[in-house]
């Protein structure tokens, strides 16, 4: 039994980033109809400014707290998100959507190769956790070991996303980004900045990026140029799942295929095991679309004739 | 263990003699009487035998970019071109002038066909140092059938060895099957009756490590209890599958991670054995254990692990080692070229190309002079000791009963207090001898 | 003013038959002058080329997202490895299993394209080309695929002599083979591709991609529509993928045309070159590689311009600078290099379409010269209906 928890355990942590990075493909995708491919590279260039600022001592010799380096990661990744969409995808959006497609493709390339070539091959980049990372920093449950960063990993992913939904439901800018989101012409007419909504709403998602990124860098303890790769598949994987559209299901989506893939991993070890982890999760996804083609809470397009 | 130490022995005494009778430098058999490649079946037999004048070009195909596997194999290039540069600078081949280009595969045996016949195509007398096993399977039919010399090649399946079907391609790396055949031994002798657990990534290194090690875990009678993979593309910490090693909690441990999954995997592995009480030995690939720089990455978790002696070169992160003279020379010489960061991480770059150019020197000293062929043959005779090699070791080869420079592998563990490598044992020879 | 040339006049067959002439140059011009080097390149060309119109079809013309085509790539690559391999079979006949293979599971992957739209049928696919190398080295498969380690040493060992060129030795005469080889590939999907686009079933396709509900009540069946063009389009992937394969004598899983990332390049390629256009994915293709070729030589030192410009990168800049290639082609040419150009050219020439009843009561669908195949064929969400 304590394999089914430490199982759950573990999905719920590695869940919550797919949640995380999800969140912030589904913000998008609702503000601006966009799916942003450049998600992962944010999150990573997003770290590695982090660490870049780790490593700075300021006020005499003690260097900047890594929780404090990461709310400027964040507003980094803020920027990097915002930038993106008034240079790139707004620009070429009104051209053509494939070329906003491989615009995204190329700032994922680009933002890797920088990656790979300035900060190099590892093991130079070393983060700390913003969780207690010791090897006896756990917690026995059921009798499976559920180690404090883990249980940190979801903490703060519940935390961003009940925070994102009183932002959505509560807020005047919450209000802004649904009106745009759901017709941007008449939020025009109505006074509402839909450019800033929209620069907004991607900013938020590289935001978010960045924060996963942090989390993903300080468990793997270094920054690492490719870390978010498969990340980001995951976190399609879990967005599809829960509706494009719906911040709940990137966050159930998330955490379920954590969950999911790590209890097929270990109790169909013949079948599926650690190699077949990924196809679980994409398995998922086809099935939950042949019964609801926009996902499990996605609302369905509405198409005039 | 007597007969392996009189194997050392025997192998140190007649490489002494060879030194000896041979003279000071380059102690390679003369080619009248060692092997010589037949180079009837060349595309261009002219060419592969005739005399190479003023520069001799020099080509590779290296990872330089790409994803994680290439991260972990660029400081290489950096070392050959290092060694390229300092032989360039000292006049090392008297009357000629080295040039090195480097194409960029990314690791993807895709790319190298591409990058090796553009280079071939544009003149390029010899290859050395390519990286990747598919990446130099992909080409070795080409290099060969076009009387190419691959020398060197950075990787360490023993196909490399195929002298008869490949005469053109020579490998560096010390073969798989040697390197885990050394740790089954020193298994079976320091750890005896214990269960052995692996862990690899599933990429067709792993894969190919891992089967040596179990041949070589079945001839020592060990018993494999347990087995995980962790994907190449993954790089989450291996949680999962450290923690269902634990389950069977073997007392030994064999893992073959990349890049920087040895990291994860330690600190991983420090944090089940929190959990659990299990204290397991661990012994890992020497392409990234073999590197105090990664080790230290991982800090305490990286304390004891065994792995050996990457192409048989010695700990450069040893004080004691970095004073010696010849390895003081070379970190001196790639402080002053810049790259002092990666003086343990660019040796197996540096050590190609040192023996790329023992092998041109003991080519332009032959009756043929310098032609291709002359320089494969040299290669397939070589009896060399490079700047770094331990004492005790030897790089030579012997034409069709000796393929392989490398076959002598000291097992080491790391320290953490020391930041360097503690010599386990004696020396574990596979060298092959003449009945063999 | 544009000069105004009709349709089917001699004006018309003169163009065509210098486009023709300037084609066939080319093509003969790379065996017999460039280096083997060069000429493998060209073959990658030609075999990307394949797949990129191969994509086109189901992407350009048919509107529907794939970013799974590595998959049917791969697929056609392990088909022809599996059969040299374990089977014995020579190389040149497993093409066509290849194409039959590819033929029937692109059917199958096209039941997703009948019930998701967009950006869920662009994931599903994303899934699609993710699960190929997984289900390649899964353990219950590796019997079929020997699994990561892949499967090599298929050298071909014959190479065919050449009626005019006489034998060539093994770089060359194996280079100039795979080069013919990949011609007829490439030719044979062109042609395929332009018969599928002038046919009812290609005007069916463009009439879902544009609206599918009008469609639907003119009697476009969809589901057969886009259940063949999908199928055709895996065919010729996949038999591009067992080209490639045995010009690199052995697979593997991790090689890059077999993961997303080969599929994102394919579409990358595509939209470069010019989507919903016959001549797009071809020049995007040796566009492609024509960098890729230039900067692979780059070593981490490069002088000169690049030196200075790149200096603090500690590796290869090539990819940087394709990156940021790709960005402004797509500011300067959003709808690929091969759109760009027609809207040039058609300041200058023009090919007016015959009226109805003349020549045929239908105006020809001509390549990209008619305005509504080269409008973006999604709407740029979110809708814009007030």
């Amino acid at each position: 039994m304590d394999r089914f928890f430490d199982a759950v355990f573990l999905g719920l942590s590695s869940g919550a980033i797919y949640a995380l990075v999800a969140l912030g493909l589904v913000v998008v995708f609702r503000g601006t109809g966009h799916l942003n491919f450049a998600a992962g590279e944010m999150a990573t260039f997003s770290a590695y400014i982090v660490w870049v600022v780790t490593t700075w001592t300021l006020f005499g010799d003690s260097a900047l707290p890594l929780w404090l380096a990461t709310i400027g990661g964040m507003v980094f990744g803020f920027a990097l998100g915002a930038a993106t969409e008034v240079f790139i995808v707004s620009p070429l959006s009104k051209k053509s959507p494939l070329a906003v497609f491989v615009a995204l493709i190329a700032i994922l390339l680009g933002i890797n190769a920088i990656d790979s070539g300035r900060w190099g091959p590892p093991p130079s980049e070393e983060i700390d956790s913003l969780f207690p990372n010791d090897p006896d920093d756990f917690v026995r449950l059921f009798g499976a070991v559920w180690r404090w960063e883990d249980i940190g990993t979801l903490i703060v992913t519940l935390a961003a996303s009940a925070l994102l939904f009183l932002l959505f439901a509560k807020t005047k800018i919450g209000l802004a980004m649904r009106a745009v989101a759901s017709n941007p012409d008449s939020s025009k007419l109505v006074g509402v900045p839909t450019k800033l909504v929209l620069a907004g709403s991607w900013g938020l998602s590289g935001a978010l990026a960045a924060l996963a990124g942090v989390m993903v860098a300080g468990s793997q303890a270094q920054v690492t140029p490719t870390m978010m790769f498969t990340i980001f598949v995951y976190a399609s994987a879990a967005a599809t799942l829960g509706g494009l559209d719906s911040p709940i299901g990137a966050v159930v989506g998330g955490l379920s295929i954590g969950v999911v893939e790590n209890l097929a991993a270990e109790f169909a070890p013949g079948w599926v095991g650690q190699e077949m982890k990924l196809s679980v999760a994409l398995l998922c996804i086809f099935v939950v679309l042949f019964v609801k083609p926009s996902g499990l809470f996605g609302t369905e397009k509405v198409e005039r004739v | 263990m007597t007969s392996r130490s009189t194997r050392v022995l025997a192998v140190a005494g007649a490489s002494v003699l060879a030194f000896s009778v041979a003279g000071l430098g380059h102690a390679g058999a003369g080619s009248e009487e060692g092997w010589t490649v037949d180079t009837e079946d060349c595309s261009d037999p002219d060419r592969a035998n005739a005399p190479i004048e003023g520069t001799i070009r020099i080509g590779s195909s290296m990872p330089l970019s790409g994803g994680a596997a290439a991260a972990a194999f660029e400081p290489a290039a950096r070392g050959l071109e290092a060694y390229i540069a300092y032989a360039n600078d000292n006049d090392l081949v008297p009357g000629y002038e080295l040039e090195l280009t480097i194409g960029d595969d990314q690791y993807d045996p895709a790319l190298t066909p591409g990058v090796v016949n553009g280079l071939i195509d544009d003149g390029v007398d010899v290859f050395a140092g390519i990286i990747g096993t598919q990446n130099n399977l992909a080409v070795r039919d080409t290099l060969n059938e076009e009387c190419i010399p691959q020398l060197n090649v950075l990787a360490g399946d023993p196909r490399f060895g195929e002298v008869e079907e490949y005469p053109w391609t020579t490998g560096l790396l010390t073969s798989y099957e040697y390197e885990y055949g050394a740790y089954a031994q020193d298994i079976a002798a320091n750890f005896p009756d214990s269960t052995v657990g692996l862990f690899y990534v599933n990429s067709e290194f792993g894969n190919i490590s891992i089967d040596n090690f179990k041949a070589a875990a079945e001839e020592a009678g060990l018993e494999i209890v347990a087995e995980e993979t962790v994907e190449l593309g993954d790089e989450a910490p291996p949680q999962a599958q450290v923690s269902s090693l634990a389950e069977e909690a073997p007392e030994v441990l064999v893992t073959v991670p990349l890049g920087a999954g040895c990291i994860s995997f330690l600190n991983e592995l420090a944090n089940a054995k929190a959990a659990n009480e299990w204290e397991p030995v661990v012994y890992m690939t020497n392409t990234c254990a073999g590197s105090a720089l990664i080790l230290g990455a991982a800090g305490e978790n990286a304390d004891g692990v065994y792995t050996s002696a990457a192409m048989g070169l010695v700990d450069v992160s040893n004080p004691e080692v970095a004073a010696t003279e010849p390895v003081a020379g070379y970190i001196a010489e790639m402080e002053a070229q810049g790259l002092g960061d990666i003086i343990t991480t660019g040796g197996a770059g540096w050590n190609a190309g040192e023996v790329t150019v023992a092998v041109l020197l003991d080519a332009l000293e032959s009756p043929d002079g310098l032609t291709q062929a002359s320089i494969i043959n040299a290669a397939r005779n070589l009896d060399f000791r490079p700047t770094l090699l331990r004492e005790g070791m030897n790089y030579s080869m012997n034409g069709e009963e000796d393929a392989f420079y490398s076959q002598d592998v000291q097992v080491g563990q790391y320290n953490v207090a020391d930041g360097f490598y503690t010599d386990i044992g004696e020396i574990i020879s596979f060298e092959s001898t003449p009945a063999e | 003013m544009p000069v105004k040339v009709h349709w089917g006049s001699p004006g018309h067959w003169a163009i065509r038959l210098v486009w023709l002439a300037a084609t066939i140059a080319v093509v003969v011009y790379i065996p017999t002058r460039t280096q083997p080097g060069t000429i493998n390149d060209m073959t990658t060309a030609l075999e990307l080329a394949a797949v990129a119109m191969a994509l086109n079809l189901v992407m350009g013309y048919g509107g529907l997202i794939s970013l799974g085509h590595s998959a049917y790539f791969g697929l056609g690559a392990y088909t022809m490895a599996v059969l040299v391999d374990h089977y014995g079979w020579t190389q040149g006949w497993t093409l066509y299993i290849a194409a039959v293979f590819g033929f029937v599971v692109g059917c199958l992957t096209s039941l997703p394209a009948l019930r998701l739209k967009g950006v869920y049928l662009a994931l599903t696919s994303i899934a699609l080309a993710v699960l190929f190398p997984q289900l390649v080295k899964w353990q219950k498969l590796e019997w079929l695929t020997d699994g990561a380690r892949g499967i090599d040493d298929l050298q071909y060992d014959e190479i065919p002599v050449w009626p005019i060129l006489g034998e060539l030795d093994g770089r060359r005469g194996r280079a100039v083979w795979m080069y013919w080889l990949a011609v007829i590939v490439a030719v044979l999907s062109y042609l395929v591709c332009r018969g599928i686009v002038k046919s009812r079933v290609g005007r069916s396709l463009v009439a879902i991609r544009d609206n599918e509900t009008a469609a639907a009540v003119m009697g476009v069946n969809r589901a057969r529509t886009q259940t063949i063009v999908y199928g055709l389009s895996a065919a010729m992937t996949a038999v591009a993928g067992a080209l490639f394969g045995i010009g690199l004598n052995g697979v593997n899983p991790d090689l890059r045309y077999f993961t997303l990332i080969g599929s994102i390049t394919f579409v990358v390629i595509m939209v470069i070159g010019g989507g919903a256009t016959l001549w797009g994915p071809i020049v995007g293709a040796f566009l492609y590689v024509l960098v890729e070729s230039r900067t692979r030589k780059w070593g981490a030192d490069s002088s000169g311009v690049v030196g200075a410009l790149f200096g603090w990168l500690n590796s290869s800049p090539a990819t940087l600078i394709l990156a940021v290639v790709f960005i402004v082609l797509m500011f300067v040419a959003p709808f690929g290099i091969v759109g760009l150009l027609k809207r040039l050219a058609a300041k200058v020439i023009v090919i007016v379409p015959n009226p109805a009843g003349t020549r045929s009561n239908v105006p020809p669908v001509e390549e990209g010269l008619d305005p509504s195949i080269d409008e973006p064929f999604l709407s740029a969400s979110p809708e814009e209906t007030p």
